[in-house]
């Protein structure tokens, strides 16, 4: 390629969401993006598969976190053929004993469905809601804002935290409190303090313990609720689906960089960054190709960023220490199924709209904090917790007409076994998932036709995901914020010139958001304008 | 009899006592009301069975403010601590793991264990000391209110900035992580013998209701290279005549400075007039009045028993009601004829004149936890076992031996049965643990004394059993202790103080709350 283009080209590792929406500014900016796949088909770890003649499904992530507003707009996802499904229900719970509770976008109706739980909880459900949206609105400038620099704060930095000191401010004492009490609590006493119904404090509790390697007893679990009031205002996680699966998402994304100006090569592995004279000049392919770029933003998670992608000897080794202890051991498991027809839940007379948002299976703290427990003596839980979608009831083009497909994120399955190994041990933890969801749908195995599942070392394998941490990595207090992936390095760049984070390892951290994609792009702006990087 | 006092100091234990001491030092007329017959609360020392003195409770000192044993004069009242040198971890296996503080003895020591964690020991004890540099200013400062920052609080939360800004990135780093991570976590970073980190993460747990894995641990680690004795970090010690030898010199110093103590006091309410505190009544009906009470006991008791909701804010006594107790130790003491002989290291050596920690792996330590959680003490128990008799010959009859077990965990809530119904069980299963790796205990038991929670909280008043008076969990601490917007040692109600172990900086027989708290009362005094 010709000299002009490489100076202005950046080049951009792994066509994940947050890689496309990185893509998209910077060739909105004028620049020359080049994004590069390494597998057939672009959107990482956001991508739809038929894994069954006639049946699609999300094959990892099943919902988006909610996509950042901003971008949706910015990238004009519809017109490229995005529409975003929202049932009104964000989550139904059942339990073992027939008992159920739905959460809708509504808290009235939410409150008035608890009543035959708990009058109680019913009554608190409306101030939790709005405790949290109000706390959420307080955060939300966090997630896109870039984290101060802890050595050296600019004067932007100490602007931002001026402003935060003043919303924080602007909360009053009562939600200032518990924003500064929850932060840092385990997620099993935050819920506690506003309910009683175990089912419901630990349909609450879940989001703390999404992807993570903790239990509800861990203390800093509270801090996923926080975030996903940041993300929208509520601390479940939401139903954020999309037509045609997550893989539709991803799609619009690589559509609207492409229509920006940005180049997508999928089948495309980086093999090596390109780094001279401490220096990112371009990456070099699996294959042996060489391309030149004027900057490298890597979306791979920092564990693949700087113990594969880069030779160690460009690294101090203090760093090298730091993201070797950057911690990112997976154990979330993903099992799809193909299903001749819906399942019909013991708790549900008939089987209908409350199944159209999320199933969380997880009846109290204990079991959520059991489920936990194997994995800290590297076993798979007997009894997982699951967050499940079934897409075809809001998306019937997912499979044949009256035939359905189910989503089953489950945990815990711990990336290393202390007995046998996952490739032996692959199906008795898909059996254990089929089993024990079968106590709450009886009828689901006579139902299956065909069954998908990936380990945290498949996520390793085939989505190049470190430890298999959907994450990027842990969203714990030591790993978060300012100290994303590693405290001094939180702000996208690296310690090596012209190369840059966009992934889940950095702030905001994981989840389908497009945050750190945005982020990024933003600073890699900021240095490319002010020309820094000598060309 | 009814004297006007200045003060009226509820609760005779080393932080009321402290607190006392410096009121009266500051001229003021003070008097301390003890409920039992002894001074000291939880350090305390008692002959429970003729000839055997036992620290009943807390058995070790190390973080007494060096500060307060200057201000005080503590030595010139009687004070003498005798270093308490080492921890020895016997395993399963035979092996064990015995740590000296002669570094390049438990260097070795290390090394036969793994070369690599013998060299990462070294960082990490200097990594750790300038830590402790960082965090000690930290136990003697009010916590300032972020909610609502007047002058000097702003100026508080800036010279904690700057203290930070002004560490080096390495110290940043591990100063973020200590505030964070768990114990394990922490230690898996630097260390890879597992009895190493098993042992040292086990005093992160100490007094809560976390595991070694639990988020929040690691920052206690710090603790170990707080204390100080004359100066000298990470010595821990036993006071000569117990623990309670420790209050009784604060005592001591509090007299002498004028101030009175009452013991069999016992206190049945304060008295409040128009939102401020007046007086208190004890229990045979006596009324004092007095300008100022200051309360060294735990909220739950100050609040809700002896001041009553009605005279509080209800988010107040919201706050006071979450506050988490949660006890998680039980205490067993037991008078020995002779020293236990363990299989790991036979005979009476040196390693069973320090700490024997029952810690011999990260995953024993994390199975004691699991049953705790789902509500019973620990089948394996974590133990940490002293020996205060060969270190101090008065506590004991010659040849004979008393030996102070702190016990993890034994949670006040049990699903199955009573504390009442199960107190032995529990000694049982103690006794047990350790007879694992000295079989001879067995035969060698005079007496024992089981303390469960339960116990702690009737005997001592300390509520659920939590021996700091609340758990120091990070959503406790600093500027959250022990409720929000309440952690400068005032309260809702007008001349009443908090001066306890459920203040900033919280438990350990470290003086800084009663200390905090009288420089607060004099600060206000006008």
């Amino acid at each position: 390629m010709s000299k002009a283009n490489t100076q202005e080209r950046i080049v951009i590792i792994g066509a994940g969401h947050n890689g496309l929406v990185a893509a998209f500014y910077l060739a909105k900016a004028g620049l020359r993006p080049l994004v590069l796949e390494r597998r057939e088909v672009v959107g990482g770890a956001c991508v739809t598969d038929e894994f069954h003649k006639g049946f699609r499904c999300s094959t990892l992530a099943h919902s988006a976190g909610p996509l950042l507003g901003r971008i949706a707009r910015d990238l004009d996802l519809e017109r490229h053929g995005l529409s975003f499904v929202r049932p009104e229900v964000r989550l139904f719970a059942p339990s073992p004993d027939g008992r159920s509770l739905c959460i809708y976008e509504d808290a009235a109706r939410t409150a008035e469905g608890l009543k035959k739980l708990s009058a109680h909880d019913a009554a608190k459900y409306a101030e939790f809601r709005e405790s949290f949206t109000r706390i959420g609105r307080v955060l939300a400038p966090l997630m896109v804002r870039t984290p101060p620099s802890v050595d050296t704060p600019t004067l932007g930095d100490l602007w931002n935290l001026g402003k935060l000191g003043k919303d924080f401010r602007g909360l009053g004492k009562r939600d200032a409190y518990r924003l500064l009490r929850w932060g840092p609590m385990a997620v099993a006493d935050l819920v506690a303090e506003w309910f009683e119904t175990e089912l419901l404090r630990a349909a609450c509790a879940a989001r703390g313990i999404y992807g993570a390697f903790a239990g509800p007893w861990s203390a800093g679990t509270s801090l996923g609720l926080l975030l996903q009031a940041a993300f929208d205002g509520h601390a479940v996680a939401p139903a954020s689906f999309v037509r045609g699966g997550m893989g539709a998402l991803t799609q619009a994304l690589a559509e609207a960089a492409r229509a920006a100006g940005a180049e997508v090569r999928t089948g495309a592995g980086v093999e090596r960054v390109l780094v001279k004279d401490g220096r990112a000049a371009g990456v070099v392919l699996e294959g042996g190709e060489e391309v030149l770029a004027r900057a490298v933003v890597s979306n791979a998670d920092p564990r693949t960023t700087f113990l594969r992608l880069v030779e160690p000897t460009e690294l101090d080794p203090d760093f090298l220490t730091k993201i070797r202890n950057y911690r990112s051991t997976g154990v979330a498991a993903k099992v799809n199924l193909a299903l001749d027809a819906l399942p019909s839940f013991a708790a549900l007379k008939t089987s209908g709209a409350e199944l159209s948002g999320r199933i969380h299976v997880g009846p109290d703290i204990d079991y959520l904090e059991r489920a936990f427990d194997a994995a800290k003596y590297g076993d798979f839980s007997q009894a997982p917790y699951m967050d499940i979608t079934i897409p075809t009831l809001t998306d019937p083009t997912l499979a044949p007409e009256g035939k359905h497909v189910m989503s089953i994120h489950a945990q815990f399955a711990p990336y290393s076994l202390k007995e046998g190994d996952w490739d032996t041990r692959r199906d008795e933890f898909a059996d254990s998932v089929i089993r024990t969801l079968s106590t709450y749908a009886p009828n689901l195995n006579d139902l299956i036709l065909q069954r998908q599942v990936f380990t945290p070392p498949d996520l390793e394998r085939d989505f190049s995901l470190a430890g298999g941490h959907i994450h990027h990595g842990e969203m714990s207090l030591d790993q978060f914020y300012a100290f994303r992936p590693v405290i001094g390095w939180a702000q996208y760049r690296t310690p090596i010139r012209n190369l840059y984070m966009c992934g889940a390892g950095t702030h905001p951290g994981g989840g389908v958001t497009g945050a750190p994609g945005a982020n990024a792009s933003r600073e890699i702006l900021k240095d490319l304008k002010e020309g820094k990087p000598e060309r | 009899m009814n004297r006007n006092y200045d003060v009226i100091v509820i609760g005779g234990g080393h932080n009321g006592l402290v607190n006392a001491a410096y009121l009266a030092r500051a001229g003021k007329k003070v008097l301390v009301l003890e409920r039992r017959h002894v001074l000291g609360g939880a350090a305390v020392t008692e002959e429970v069975f003729p000839g055997f003195k036992f620290s009943v409770c807390s058995y070790v000192v190390s973080l007494l403010r060096p500060e307060i044993i200057r201000e005080l004069d503590l030595p010139r009242h009687g004070l003498e601590i005798l270093p308490l040198d080492g921890t020895f971890t016997p395993m399963p296996d035979g092996d064990y793991l015995w740590r000296v503080n002669d570094h390049a003895r438990t260097r070795r020591e290390i090394a036969r264990h793994s070369k690599l964690d013998a060299e990462a020991y070294d960082e990490y004890g200097k990594a750790m000391v300038e830590m402790g540099r960082f965090v000690k200013p930290i136990m003697a400062m009010t916590p300032p209110d972020p909610t609502s920052l007047n002058v000097k609080g702003l100026l508080d939360l800036l010279f904690l900035g700057r203290r930070f800004q002004k560490l080096s990135p390495e110290d940043k780093y591990n100063q973020v992580q200590l505030m964070t991570m768990s114990a394990v976590d922490f230690l898996d970073q630097w260390f890879e013998t597992d009895v190493l980190k098993a042992t040292m993460s086990a005093s992160g747990i100490i007094g809560t209701f976390l595991g070694v894995r639990s988020p929040g641990t690691a920052y206690v680690l710090l603790h170990h290279y707080m204390g100080e004795i004359d100066g000298a970090f990470r010595s821990w010690g036993l006071a000569r005549g117990g623990t309670g030898a420790i209050s009784n010199s604060i005592a001591d110093a509090a007299r002498e400075a004028g101030a009175e103590i009452r013991t069999e006091s016992p206190i049945e309410k304060i008295v409040v007039k128009q939102g401020r505190a007046t007086g208190v009544v004890l229990e045979n009906g006596d009324e004092i009045s007095a300008r100022i009470v200051s309360s060294s006991v735990d909220p739950r008791l100050t609040f809700m028993k002896m001041v009553g909701a009605e005279h509080l804010p209800d988010e107040f006594v919201e706050d006071i009601k979450r506050y988490k107790f949660r006890g998680s130790s039980g205490k067993v003491n037991l008078a020995l004829s002779g020293l236990p002989d363990f299989k790991s290291m036979p005979g009476a050596g040196a390693h069973l004149r320090g700490a024997i920690s029952m810690s011999p792996s990260v995953e024993y330590m994390e199975r004691a936890y699991d049953d705790a959680k789902y509500g019973r003490f620990s089948r394996r128990p974590y133990i940490d076992m002293v020996i205060p008799s060969l270190t101090d010959p008065t506590v004991a009859l010659p040849g004979r031996h008393v030996v102070s077990c702190f016990v993890q965990y034994a949670p006040y809530h049990l699903k199955e049965g009573t504390w009442d119904e199960r107190r032995e069980e529990f000694g049982d299963t103690v006794v047990e643990t350790i007879a694992e790796h000295a079989p001879n205990i067995r035969e060698l038991i005079l007496h024992r004394q089981v303390l469960t929670p339960l116990d702690l909280e009737r005997e001592f008043g300390l509520t659920e059993g939590n021996i700091f008076q609340g758990e120091l969990t990070l959503e406790q601490l600093f500027f959250l202790r022990p409720a929000p917007g309440w952690a400068q040692y005032r309260t809702p109600v007008r001349n009443l103080y908090m001066c306890g172990s459920a203040t900033h900086p919280g438990g350990g027989i470290m003086g800084a709350s009663g200390r905090n708290g009288a420089l607060k009362i004099l600060d206000d005094w006008k």
